[in-house]
C-alpha cells in the first residue's frame, strides 16, 4: 500500500474517467491522494479528545482502572520499603551478626500479603485494560463501518480502497495497542514518576534540582535522535510496502508476465528493492539500538554527579547532607530513569495512534450521502416511467459530461443506450441510482422527482447489472439471493433458469452450494456475469439496468436471457448499455449519446434509415463483409 | 527451520561475532551493580575499603592502580563514578555492535531468502501459483519471511542474553548458598507450569484471533469494493449486521487471549515476592543460629539474582513463543522453495515447420485438480502461417483453455500441441514464449508510464516503434490527450482506465513485441464498433506475416478470418472453416449468426448499401 502514496504522476483526468468498478469517477488521485505522510498528527489536542470521548463511554470501567492504576503504582512505591526494613533487622554489634527473627516475620507477612494483593490488582488491571480497549475499539470499528456504508459512491470512487482498508485495519489496530499498552503505562509512569519526584524533594531539594539536569538533556537527545531515525523508519515502512505491491502486482498479473518473459526482469527489480530494504533496516535498526545505550549513560550520568555532588556535601559538612540520604536518593534516581524510558518509548507508539485516530476520523467527519427525501412512496404501484429533464453533470468541476440531456421512458419499455466510449452512458445511470447528483436539470420517476424519494425506497425499485461483476466470499445461493434474503429455492432456481446460469450452476460439483472463491476464480468472466443477472431478476425490480452486463456472454445464451427478460419485465421498464448490436436491436426505443446529449433516438430500423449517428456506429461492422 | 540455516552460511562470521558482543554488553550489565554500590559503600557510607569484612579487595585494588596509597572518598566517588560511565559507554558499544551484526547478518539472510523465494515463485507454473493463491503467495513472501528474519535476529541477540542471565543467575544463587538454589527448585516449576497451561491455552486463541481478524477485513474489502452493489440493493443495514457480528466475533476472542494472558504478570509478581521473602527469611534463620557465610550482602545479593532469574524465565518462554511462530512461517515458506515447476522447458528454440504455425493433435484438457467433464476433448486443429484463425463459442465452452495450451500456461492431458512443427514441450520456455504476443481477455496493466507498460512487449524498442505499435492498437489518440502523454502514470492497475483504454493498450503492448503468433482472447469486447473495425483494418495493413488467433463473441469481429473453428458446448471442435462454409455445415454457427444478424431488415440494408 505504501508504495501508492509515492506515486508521482496520475493519470490527468481531461474526461470522466472510470472508477476501480469500471464505473466513471472523479480523477484519481483526488484530495486524499496526497495522504498525510507516516505518522505525524495534525490536530492534536482535538483527536486526543475524540479518542478520550470513546474511552470515556465506558466511564466505570475507565475509573475503576485508574483507581486500580493509584493503588498499584503506591504499592510498588512502598513495597521495598517493607523488604527493607525486613533485612534492617539483621544488626551487626560485637563482631556479631543478630537478626530480630520475630519482627523480620511480620515484615515479610506484610510483604507477601502487599504484594498477593497488588497481584490480584494487577490480574484485574489487565483484564479491566484489555476490557476497556477491546469496547473501544469495537465501537470505533462499527462506527467507521457504519460510516463507510453511508458514504456516497464518489467516496469510493475518489479514495483508494487500499487506503480505505488501512484505515479500517492498521489505524484501528494502532490506536487500540495505544489504548491497551501506552495509556497504562503512561499513567503508571507519571504516578512513578511523581511519587519518586516528591520522596527527592522530601530528602533534598538541591539535589533534586542537580538530578533533573538530565531531563531537558534526555528530551533533546531523544528527540533529535527519533527525528533521525524516523526517516528511516518511514523509509524502511515505504520499501516494504513497494516489496508487497511488487509481489502483489507480479502474482495477480502472473499470466502476462510468463506470457511476456518478464520473470527476469521481474526478479531484478524485486532485488533491487529488496536490496534497499536490507540496508535501509541495517541503518535503522543500528540507530534504534543506539537509543538504550544513550539512555543508559544519562542516567549513570545523573547516579555518579548525584554521588559525587553528595559525597562533597557529605564531607565538606555543608547543607544537612547525611550519608543515609544519599543513600536514598542514589535508590531513587534509579528509579527515575525508568518512567521517563517508558514514556520516551511510548512516544512514538503513541504518535502513530493519534495519526491514525485522525485518519479514521477524517472518514467520520466526511458528509453521508445526501438522503433528504420523504416522499411516500408505494412500491408496489410504482409504473416505472423516467424522465430526465434538461441534466446537465461533470464529475469534475468545468468540465461536463452531460450537457443539458433530455430523455423520456415510457413505463416498460426497453431501452437502448449507445455511444462512443466516454460519451456518459454509464452515468446516466449512475445518476437514476443517485449514487452522482445532478449538477443540474431533474430526474422523475412516475412524476416523481427522485430527490424526493427516500434512498432506500429509490434503489428498491432499481436492479442494476454492471460490466463488472460483484460476487462475495460466500455461496452462489446466497450471492443469487443477495438482492432479495427471503426469497424460496425454487424463485433463486427460477431466476437462475432465465439468466441462463442453471445449467453450468448444476455441474459444479456442489451445485448452488459451490463456494466462489477470491473474486470468484472459479467461474469464467461470462459465468459471473450470469450470476449478476440472476441476481437482479430475483429482485424483481420495476425498473432494470444492464450495464454492459452480457458483455462476455456469448451472443447465443445473451438471446436466450432476452428472451426470458421479455417475459419477466413484461410491465417493466429496463434501460440498456451496451455495444454489441444483438443486445439492443430489439429495444423499443434506442438513443444515441454524443457530447453530453442524445443526438439521436428511434428504434432499430429507424435509425438506419436515417443514416445518422448510429448508422455510423454501426454499418463500420458490417465494413468487412460484403466485400 | 533448519532447511533456512543454509541462508545463514555467508554471513556465519558476523553470526557468530554478534553473540560474543552481547557477553560484552551482558558483563557490563552485571559489573555496574558492583561499581555502584564501591560508590556507595566506599565513597559515601565511609567503609573501610581495606576492611577485612566488608572492604572489598578488588576495589582496592582498583584504587591503588590509580592513586597509589594516598586517596580520599572523593577520589573513590570519582574515579569509580569515571569507570562507571566507561563501563557504561563500553557496555553500549558492545550493545550497538551486537546490534549492527546482527541486523546485517539477519538482514542480509532474509534478503537472501526473499530474492530466491522470489525466484521460485517467479519460476512456478500458473497452475502453481492458482493453487497457492495470490493472498498466500503475497503473506509467504512479507510477512513469513519478516517473522523469519526477525527470529533470526533475536536468536543473536536475546537467546543469548536470557539463557546467560538465566544460567550465571542459578550458578551464582547457588553459590551463595544451596538453600537458595532450594528455592528456586520449588519455584521455577510454578512458574513454568503456569506459563505452559497460560500459553498453551492462548496460542491456539491467536490462530482464531487472526481468523477472525480475515473475516472483520474481508468484509471491510467487499464492501469497499462492491459499494455499488451494496448500495444498489439497499443491503447497508444488512452488511452493517455482518460486520457487527464479525466485529463482536473479533472482540469476544480478542477479550479472552487478554485476560489468559493478564494471569502471566500477576503469577510473576507473587512467585517473585515470595522467593524474595523466603531468602530473606532463610538468611534470617541462618544468622539466627550463626551459620557462617551468611550476611546481608549474601542476602542482598541472593535477592537481586533471584529475581533475574525468574525474569529470564519469563523472556526465554517469549522466546519459546516465536520460535513456534517462525517455525510455521518457516514451514510456509519452505513450501514455495520445495514446489518445483512443473512445466519445464526444453532445448529446441527454433521451429521446424515453415507451413503450420500451431497444431493441436487429440488434444484434450481439464484443469488441475478438478473432476467430471475436461474442460477439452480431441481437439484438432492445424493452423497456418500467416493465417487469420478464429475461436467462437459459448460462454464456458473452453476458448480461453485452449489458446491458453499454445504459450504453455497449462499442458494438456491428452494429446500434443505443435508450434513451428515442434512440440511445445520440447522448446526452451522463453523462446516458445518469445515467438507469441498473447493479449488477456482481462487487461493486466501495471504500475509504470503507459510507455512503461507498452515497453513490456519489447524492452529495446525504439519510441517510433512503441508509438507505431500503439497507433495500430488504435490507442495513440488517447494517449496523446493524457497531458503526460507517454509518460502518464498508470496506477492501481489501470483502474482510472476505461475497458476499451485497458484493452487498446494491451494490444499494444503485444503487438511491440513483433510476435509471431499472435493470440487475442477476447480482447476487443470493450471497444466500440467503430474503433474495433479500425483496429480490424490496421491489423490487416501491418501483420500480414504474423499468424493471429482470436476468440471472439461478434460474428463480425471473426467473420473476416481466414478460419473459423465453433467450439461446441462440450469442449470439441465439429466444424472449422470459412464464414461461408461454417453458414452451410455448423449449426452452431447459424445459431450464433442468427442470434446476432437476425434483423433482416438491417442486414438487407447492408447489403444493399454497401
Amino acid at each position: 500500500m505504501e508504495n501508492r502514496k509515492e506515486q508521482p504522476k496520475t493519470v490527468n483526468a481531461n474526461m470522466p474517467r472510470l472508477g476501480p468498478g469500471g464505473r466513471p469517477g472523479g480523477p484519481p488521485g483526488g484530495p486524499m491522494a496526497a495522504r498525510v505522510n507516516g505518522e505525524k498528527p495534525k490536530n492534536t489536542k482535538g483527536t486526543l479528545t475524540r479518542i478520550l470521548k470513546y474511552i470515556g463511554k465506558n466511564k466505570i470501567i475507565l475509573i475503576s482502572l485508574l483507581v486500580l492504576m493509584v493503588a498499584i503504582t503506591m504499592i510498588d512505591v512502598v513495597g521495598p520499603m517493607f523488604q527493607q526494613k525486613a533485612i534492617d533487622t539483621i544488626s551487626f554489634s560485637g563482631g556479631k551478626l543478630k537478626v530480630d527473627l520475630k519482627s523480620m516475620g511480620f515484615y515479610l507477612i506484610i510483604m507477601g500479603v502487599i504484594f498477593v494483593i497488588s497481584s490480584i490488582m494487577t490480574f484485574f488491571q489487565g483484564v479491566l485494560s484489555a476490557k476497556l480497549s477491546q469496547a473501544t475499539v469495537y465501537s470505533m470499528r462499527n462506527d467507521l463501518f457504519q460510516k463507510i456504508s453511508k458514504l456516497p459512491i464518489k467516496y469510493t470512487d475518489t479514495h483508494r480502497h487500499g487506503d480505505i482498508m488501512s484505515r479500517m485495519t492498521n489505524d484501528v489496530e494502532n490506536v487500540s495497542n495505544a489504548i491497551s499498552q501506552s495509556i497504562t503505562s503512561l499513567f503508571s509512569a507519571a504516578l512513578t514518576l511523581v511519587g519518586v519526584f516528591s520522596m527527592m524533594m522530601y530528602y533534598s531539594v538541591i539535589m533534586t534540582v542537580i538530578a533533573l539536569f538530565t531531563i531537558p538533556l534526555t528530551i533533546f537527545i531523544s528527540s533529535k535522535l527519533a527525528k533521525f531515525m524516523r526517516k528511516y523508519f518511514v523509509r524502511q515502512q515505504r520499501l516494504l510496502g513497494q516489496i508487497n505491491g511488487q509481489v502483489e502486482e507480479m502474482i495477480t498479473s502472473y499470466k502476462t508476465v510468463v506470457a511476456y518473459g518478464r520473470e527476469n526482469e521481474a526478479v531484478e527489480k524485486f532485488g533491487d528493492i529488496s536490496e534497499d530494504l536490507r540496508k535501509c533496516s541495517i541503518s535503522a535498526r543500528v540507530w534504534g539500538s543506539i537509543m538504550g545505550p544513550i539512555m543508559n549513560f544519562l542516567g549513570n550520568l545523573q547516579y555518579v554527579v548525584l554521588a559525587s555532588v553528595g559525597g562533597f556535601l557529605v564531607i565538606t559538612g555543608s547543607g544537612s547532607m547525611t550519608v543515609g540520604k544519599i543513600q536514598a536518593m542514589l535508590q531513587y534516581s534509579k528509579n527515575f530513569s525508568r518512567p521517563i524510558n517508558m514514556i520516551a518509548s511510548q512516544y512514538s507508539s503513541i504518535l502513530t495512534a493519534l495519526a491514525g485516530a485522525e485518519r479514521i476520523f477524517e472518514i467520520m467527519d466526511s458528509p453521508d450521502e445526501t438522503d433528504e427525501g420523504r416522499a411516500e412512496i408505494d412500491i408496489d404501484n410504482i409504473q416505472g416511467s423516467i424522465e430526465f429533464k434538461d441534466i446537465w453533470f461533470g464529475y469534475v468541476e468545468k468540465e461536463p459530461v452531460l450537457k443539458g440531456l433530455n430523455l423520456s421512458v415510457k413505463s416498460g419499455e426497453k431501452i437502448a443506450i449507445v455511444g462512443a466510449t466516454g460519451s456518459g452512458k454509464t452515468t446516466i445511470v449512475n445518476l437514476l441510482t443517485r449514487f452522482y447528483e445532478v449538477g443540474g436539470g431533474t430526474i422523475t420517476i412516475d412524476g416523481i422527482n427522485i430527490t424526493d424519494i427516500p434512498k432506500e425506497q429509490l434503489r428498491k425499485m432499481i436492479a442494476i447489472v454492471l460490466q463488472d461483476t460483484v460476487l462475495f466470499g460466500d455461496t452462489i445461493r446466497a450471492n443469487i439471493k443477495y438482492g432479495s434474503l427471503d426469497a424460496d429455492d425454487d424463485k433463486m432456481r427460477k431466476a437462475a433458469k432465465a439468466a441462463m446460469a442453471d445449467s453450468f450452476i448444476e455441474r459444479l460439483p456442489d451445485g448452488y452450494d459451490t463456494m466462489l472463491t477470491e473474486s470468484g476464480a472459479n467461474l469464467s468472466q461470462g459465468q459471473r456475469q450470469l450470476l449478476s443477472i440472476a441476481r437482479a431478476v430475483l429482485a424483481e425490480p420495476k425498473i432494470l439496468i444492464l450495464d454492459e452486463a452480457t458483455s462476455s456472454v456469448d451472443t447465443r445464451t445473451e438471446m436466450h436471457i432476452q428472451q426470458a427478460m421479455v417475459n419477466l419485465m413484461k410491465g417493466r421498464t429496463s434501460l440498456i448499455i451496451a455495444h454489441r448490436l444483438s443486445t439492443i436491436r430489439d429495444a423499443d426505443l434506442i438513443v444515441v449519446v454524443k457530447d453530453g446529449k442524445i443526438a439521436e433516438s428511434g428504434n432499430h430500423e429507424e435509425l438506419i434509415e436515417k443514416r445518422g449517428e448510429y448508422y455510423k456506429l454501426y454499418s463500420k461492422q458490417f465494413a468487412g463483409q460484403t466485400t | 527451520m533448519r532447511k533456512l540455516f543454509r541462508y545463514m552460511k555467508p554471513y556465519a562470521f558476523l553470526a557468530f561475532i554478534s553473540p560474543l558482543m552481547m557477553i560484552g554488553e551482558v558483563v557490563a550489565d552485571l559489573i555496574l551493580p558492583y561499581i555502584m554500590s564501591f560508590i556507595v559503600n566506599f565513597g559515601i557510607t565511609g567503609i573501610d575499603i581495606n576492611d577485612a569484612q566488608k572492604g572489598s579487595p578488588t576495589a582496592a585494588a582498583i584504587m591503588r592502580f590509580f592513586h597509589g596509597n594516598d586517596y580520599g572518598n572523593m577520589d573513590i566517588i570519582i574515579t569509580f563514578g569515571i569507570l562507571m560511565l566507561a563501563v557504561t559507554l563500553a557496555g553500549g558499544f558492545f550493545g550497538v555492535f551486537c546490534a549492527y551484526t546482527a541486523a546485517t547478518a539477519a538482514q542480509s539472510f532474509g534478503n537472501d531468502l526473499r530474492c530466491h523465494a522470489y525466484r521460485k515463485v517467479m519460476s512456478l507454473s500458473i497452475e502453481q501459483t492458482d493453487k497457492f493463491t495470490t493472498g498466500s503467495l503475497v503473506t509467504r513472501m512479507t510477512n513469513d519471511i519478516t517473522m523469519v528474519m526477525d527470529f533470526m535476529e533475536m536468536l543473536m541477540r536475546m537467546f543469548v542474553r536470557s539463557p546467560m542471565f538465566l544460567i550465571g543467575g542459578t550458578i551464582m544463587l547457588i553459590s551463595l548458598n544451596l538453600q537458595f538454589g532450594v528455592i528456586l527448585i520449588c519455584a521455577l516449576p510454578v512458574l513454568i507450569a503456569v506459563l505452559v497451561i497460560v500459553l498453551s491455552k492462548a496460542m491456539p486463541l491467536y490462530a482464531v484471533v487472526q481468523k477472525k481478524l480475515d473475516k472483520v477485513n474481508s468484509v471491510v474489502q467487499e464492501n469497499i469494493i462492491g459499494a455499488r452493489v451494496v448500495k444498489a440493493c439497499v443491503k447497508e443495514d444488512y452488511e452493517c449486521g455482518r460486520f457487527k457480528r464479525a466485529n463482536t466475533e473479533l472482540r469476544d476472542v480478542n477479550y479472552s487471549v487478554l485476560k489468559l494472558m493478564a494471569v502471566i504478570s500477576p503469577v510473576l509478581t507473587v512467585l517473585q515476592n515470595l522467593a524474595v521473602i523466603a531468602i530473606i527469611y532463610i538468611g534470617g534463620l541462618n544468622i539466627s543460629i550463626e551459620k557462617n557465610g551468611m550476611d546481608t550482602g549474601t542476602i542482598m545479593a541472593a535477592v537481586t539474582y533471584v529475581v533475574q532469574v525468574i525474569m529470564s524465565v519469563m523472556m526465554t518462554t517469549n522466546m519459546f513463543q516465536s520460535i513456534s511462530r517462525a517455525a510455521a512461517s518457516a514451514r510456509r515458506i519452505n513450501e514455495i522453495l520445495d514446489t518445483e515447476p512443473v512445466i519445464t522447458g526444453g532445448a529446441v528454440c527454433e521451429g521446424i515447420n515453415k507451413e503450420t504455425a500451431v497444431e493441436f493433435k487429440a488434444a484434450g484438457f481439464h484443469y488441475p485438480g478438478t473432476v467430471g467433464r475436461p474442460v477439452l476433448s480431441n481437439i484438432n486443429l492445424k493452423i497456418k502461417k500467416g493465417e487469420t484463425f478464429a475461436i467462437i463459442g459459448a460462454t464456458g465452452s473452453g476458448k480461453t483453455s485452449l489458446v491458453s495450451l499454445i504459450p504453455r500456461f497449462y499442458d494438456t492431458v491428452q494429446g500434443e500441441v505443435y508450434v513451428d512443427g515442434v512440440n511445445v514441450k520440447e522448446y526452451n520456455l522463453e523462446a516458445l514464449r518469445r515467438k507469441i504476443g498473447f493479449v488477456m481477455q482481462k487487461s493486466e496493466l501495471f504500475s509504470d508510464t503507459i510507455e512503461g507498460n507498452i515497453r513490456w512487449g519489447r524492452d529495446n524498442a525504439s519510441e517510433e516503434e512503441v508509438k507505431a505499435a500503439a497507433k495500430t492498437a488504435q490507442a495513440n489518440t488517447f494517449i496523446e490527450e493524457f497531458s503526460e502523454k507517454y509518460n502518464t502514470f498508470i496506477a492501481e492497475k489501470g483502474a482510472s482506465l476505461s475497458g476499451g483504454q485497458k484493452q487498446r493498450m494491451s494490444i499494444a503492448r503485444a503487438l511491440l513485441r513483433k510476435p509471431e503468433i499472435l493470440i487475442l482472447d477476447d480482447s476487443t469486447s470493450a471497444l466500440d464498433l467503430a474503433t474495433e473495425s479500425k483496429l480490424r483494418a490496421a491489423f490487416k495493413e501491418t501483420l500480414k506475416d504474423t499468424t493471429v488467433i482470436m476468440i471472439a463473441q461478434r460474428i463480425a469481429s471473426v467473420m473476416e478470418a481466414d478460419r473459423i473453428a465453433v467450439l461446441e458446448g462440450d469442449g470439441t471442435i465439429l466444424h472449422c472453416g470459412t464464414h461461408q462454409e461454417l453458414m452451410r455445415e455448423s449449426s452452431t454457427y447459424r445459431d450464433i449468426y442468427d442470434s446476432q444478424m437476425k434483423s433482416g431488415a438491417y442486414a438487407g440494408t447492408m447489403e444493399g448499401g454497401l
